[in-house]
């Protein structure tokens, strides 16, 4: 779920790190607050927790596939929100950093979109409310499953918001969002039930490390057969919403599907969000340079223009490699 | 199951690179940091079917791969993440965008083709250059930037903290991976009936850690704040190297 | 004679009301002892030592450091005298490189950034290790992390040094030079440790607890020699004993 850097544009990268800057500063003030040294160290460690099991694999029974732990939801539990977000933007710089996951240019979104909703959204709408009457095994694995969906779901309708606001991709809006949204469904199901292992473990041998649990509370009420029946329900509302909304959108898929097999005008349907975009997208791309399309001239110049700038790499990439030649036998005293 | 190991063993050899005692390494991180987010931001910024001025990016990280004598084999091992997700976006480009562009004999372009390659273009090239930070770049050093660009303490102290304890809690992962594979054989991860235990055992584990670490903390006249020393100066050179790097940038862009 | 620098009278400690650790110790030590602190695992060596240092507190009875009552807001004073080496070195040493890590201390207590340097320069030069001063921590061997760990306190010139198996996971050599440095110490220094060849090598005095009391407080070779009562407690006679008893 990464975004990449070639899928952003500036001018929306910058709004998303400013979105996330002013959650880590919220955070930061809040985590000042609670005035708990040992927070810090905490946090440091937990961090490389989920850095080191995100590269576990853990086996889907039935599939042969396997499914990996929801970071934001899994620390939001144990740290609360703020800690847990200062967190996941350590975790997040660190993977794009050092593993090329992610991007520079595109971290701000990617806290967005994975570290705010898994760790906001995750405690204050799903782990806090659930909790407020006792925990349980069943709420927790409620909380983690719930949670783990809904927040991928915030993160995967993020993504496709970001990648189309920034004009990146042809592919329409509704196409894009009806193939991120089904798949993080599933995968948010999968990554919510290892998370709910890893906590309800937590659960049974330290309650007091996690959140709003208290240790001397009765089990709560909550079933294991309560939770199976909810998260049936909230399945077939998931579900049921999906299809509501993707054929309320007739456009969308078929539009798009005559579209691949080449047979309708593009303008045709271009009416909604699509041409809001692309206005967006014109409007706030730095320097637009529109000289390539609808030029006239497009062939001649295109083709001296992309031999031209072939020599002109060879040129530089030759210069460079004759300065090194030069240079190697001083690069000892070199500053 | 190699994924810990691969983690460990990227981790080990970056580490090795930007520890190198070489030009690159020697310039101020706050100069790379900025020159990288900037070279980054202007190669997206390029219109989609601006190929040729695209292309012409290039001379950033090809002169650096050459100079600073990084392994440009390496740095591709590193796109074989981001790549899959830009190609999935950039690869409906040629259908949904069918005007065409230009002709090479009977083969006719369309601006769809043109921007899908461009749109690889920019993932390509935003990896290397990211790549190129930080095979010159510790984290530390990098870190130390960030404290410059006055990103909050504590923050900082959570990145290199988070650094520091990856590689141990890497290695104890594949520990319990391996004593757990040893005795599940012809298992491709770890079956669901432990998954909780398994990494519950390894994050109760990171508790007890982090509160030694907190004790160890405390002894040493910890109060809740950290303090580090490392302090480099920027120097003439560094100016220099981002002023000219900044130019091209620019001319690049009005070209 | 020397000043008494560690005072604990009737100490009883818990972590829990139903299960004493330590039951009514009572001990002194003094400015250059070296104490071997030996007994089976869970004797409640470790906890005693964190006792000394303030990282448990609510314990019954009287510890006193250099003459300061061990209490919550004596703690900066009392930490400031003691280097505490913990059993495992990766949560000892939590900076990334060596120099930040035993710059820490020094840097929390204020001092300017030319003396830090001084004291890190001085710490590491003390251990023979200024090699590795500019490495990172997590690529050091595990000798060399304890060596740091050392290090880290030593730059803080501790008055007492207390120590919780220095000497595991050290290959011979490095425990050779371990028992070297502890030799060149000085000061009070309390080794708690199941490495008896150690403790016979580095102290000249032995403290046995057994069950949460000390059993035995005495001079080192008299109680390592002792095979009944080293047995009685789960221990056994320094290897380089075994050949002699035969």
């Amino acid at each position: 779920m990464h975004m990449a850097d070639a899928l952003i544009s500036p001018a929306i990268a910058g709004t998303m790190y400013a979105c996330s800057t002013a959650a880590a500063t919220y955070s930061i003030k809040k985590v000042r607050l609670e005035t708990d040294p040992k927070k810090i160290p905490v946090m440091g460690v937990m961090g490389a927790f989920v850095f080191a099991t995100q590269m576990i694999n853990f086996t889907i029974p039935g599939t042969g596939s396997s499914g990996h732990l929801c970071g934001g939801m899994l620390l939001t539990a144990l740290l609360g929100p703020y800690a847990s977000f200062l967190t996941m933007i350590g975790v997040l710089l660190i993977q794009c950093l050092l593993f090329a996951d992610g991007g520079l240019l595109a971290l701000g979104g990617n806290i967005w979109n994975m570290a705010f909703y898994g760790c906001f959204l995750g405690y204050f709408l799903i782990w806090r409310p659930i909790m407020k009457k006792g925990a349980g095994k069943g709420k927790i694995i409620a909380a983690s499953i719930l949670g783990s969906m809904v927040t991928l779901q915030m993160g995967a309708f993020s993504v496709t918001l970001e990648t189309f606001f920034s004009g990146i991709t042809e592919l329409p809006f509704s196409v894009f969002v009806g193939t991120m949204q089904p798949i993080h469904l599933a995968i948010g199901f999968v990554e919510g039930l290892i998370t709910a292992a890893v906590l309800v473990f937590v659960y049974e041998s330290r309650p007091e490390l996690l959140m709003d649990v208290n240790a001397k509370q009765s089990d709560g009420r909550f079933s294991f057969k309560h939770t199976v029946a909810i998260l049936c329900v909230l399945a077939l509302l998931i579900g049921g919403g999906f299809s509501l909304f993707a054929s309320s959108h007739p456009d969308g898929l078929e539009w798009s599907i005559e579209r691949i097999t080449g047979s309708a005008e593009i303008e045709s349907a271009g009416t909604g969000p699509y041409e809001a975009a692309e206005q967006v997208q014109e409007s706030t791309s730095l320097l637009p340079d529109y000289a390539f399309k609808n030029s006239d001239s497009l062939l001649g110049t295109s083709f001296s223009g992309i031999a031209g700038s072939l020599i002109v790499l060879a040129v530089c990439a030759g210069g460079c490699y004759l300065f090194k030649f030069f240079r190697k036998p001083k690069t000892k005293d070199a500053r | 199951m190699s994924k810990l190991d691969n983690a460990l063993y990227e981790l080990h050899h970056m580490d090795a690179l930007a520890s190198r005692d070489q030009w690159m390494n020697r310039i101020h991180p706050l100069v790379k940091l900025v020159l990288t987010a900037a070279y980054i931001a202007v190669t997206v910024s390029f219109h989609k079917y601006n190929f040729t001025g695209l292309l012409r990016m290039g001379l950033y990280p090809v002169a650096l791969f050459i100079l600073g004598e990084v392994s440009f084999r390496d740095a591709l091992k590193r796109l074989r993440i981001v790549l899959p997700l830009v190609c999935f976006v950039g690869l409906f480009n040629p259908f949904f965008d069918r005007q065409p562009a230009m002709q090479i004999g009977n083969l006719v372009i369309t601006a769809g083709m043109i921007s899908m390659v461009t749109l690889m273009l920019k993932g390509v090239y935003s990896v290397l250059a990211a790549y190129l930070l930080i095979a010159s770049t510790s984290i530390e050093k990098i870190c130390h930037a960030l404290r410059l660009l006055h990103v909050p303490a504590i923050l900082v102290t959570q990145i290199l903290l988070t650094y520091r304890y990856i590689s141990v809690l890497l290695e104890e992962a594949g520990r319990i991976i391996q004593a757990y594979s040893l005795r599940a054989p012809k298992q491709k991860g770890v079956h669901f009936k432990v998954w909780g235990s398994l990494a519950g055992q390894l994050l109760l584990r990171s508790m007890d850690r982090a509160g030694q670490v907190y004790e160890s903390m405390l002894l040493r006249g910890y109060t809740g704040e950290f303090y580090y020393g490392e302090k480099t100066p920027i120097r003439t050179g560094d100016i220099l190297y981002l002023t000219v790097w900044a130019g091209v940038f620019i001319i690049l862009k009005l070209l | 004679m020397s000043h008494i620098y560690i005072d604990l009278e009737h100490v009883n400690y818990s972590y829990d009301t139903s299960h004493p650790v330590l039951k009514d110790i009572t001990f002194t030590a003094r400015e250059h002892d070296s104490i071997g602190l030996i007994g089976a695992n869970g004797v409640g060596k470790s906890t005693l030592l964190k006792l000394l240092v303030g990282l448990n507190l609510n314990y019954e009875g009287i510890i006193r450091v250099k003459d300061i009552p061990v209490e919550k807001n004596t703690l900066p004073e009392i930490r400031k005298n003691i280097g505490y080496v913990f059993q495992d070195s990766d949560s000892q040493l939590f900076m990334s490189t060596v120099k930040e890590d035993v710059a820490f201390a020094p840097r929390n207590y204020g001092f300017s950034e030319e003396e830090i340097g001084h004291r890190v320069d001085t710490a590491l030069k003390s251990i023979h290790i200024e090699h590795l001063k500019d490495r990172q921590i997590y690529k050091l061997s595990g000798g060399e992390k304890k060596m740091v760990s050392i290090a880290t306190i030593l730059s803080m010139t501790p008055d007492i040094i207390l120590m919780d198996e220095p000497s595991i996971a050290l290959d011979p050599k490095n425990r050779r030079q371990l028992i070297h440095i502890l030799n060149d110490f000085d000061h009070l220094k309390i080794i708690a440790s199941h490495d008896l060849d150690m403790i016979l090598d580095t102290c000249s005095r032995v403290i046995l607890m057994a069950d949460g009391r000390i059993v035995k407080d005495g001079d080192a070779l008299e109680i390592l020699t002792d095979r009944k009562l080293l047995e009685a407690h789960g221990l056994e006679l320094p290897l380089c004993m075994q050949g002699l008893s035969k």
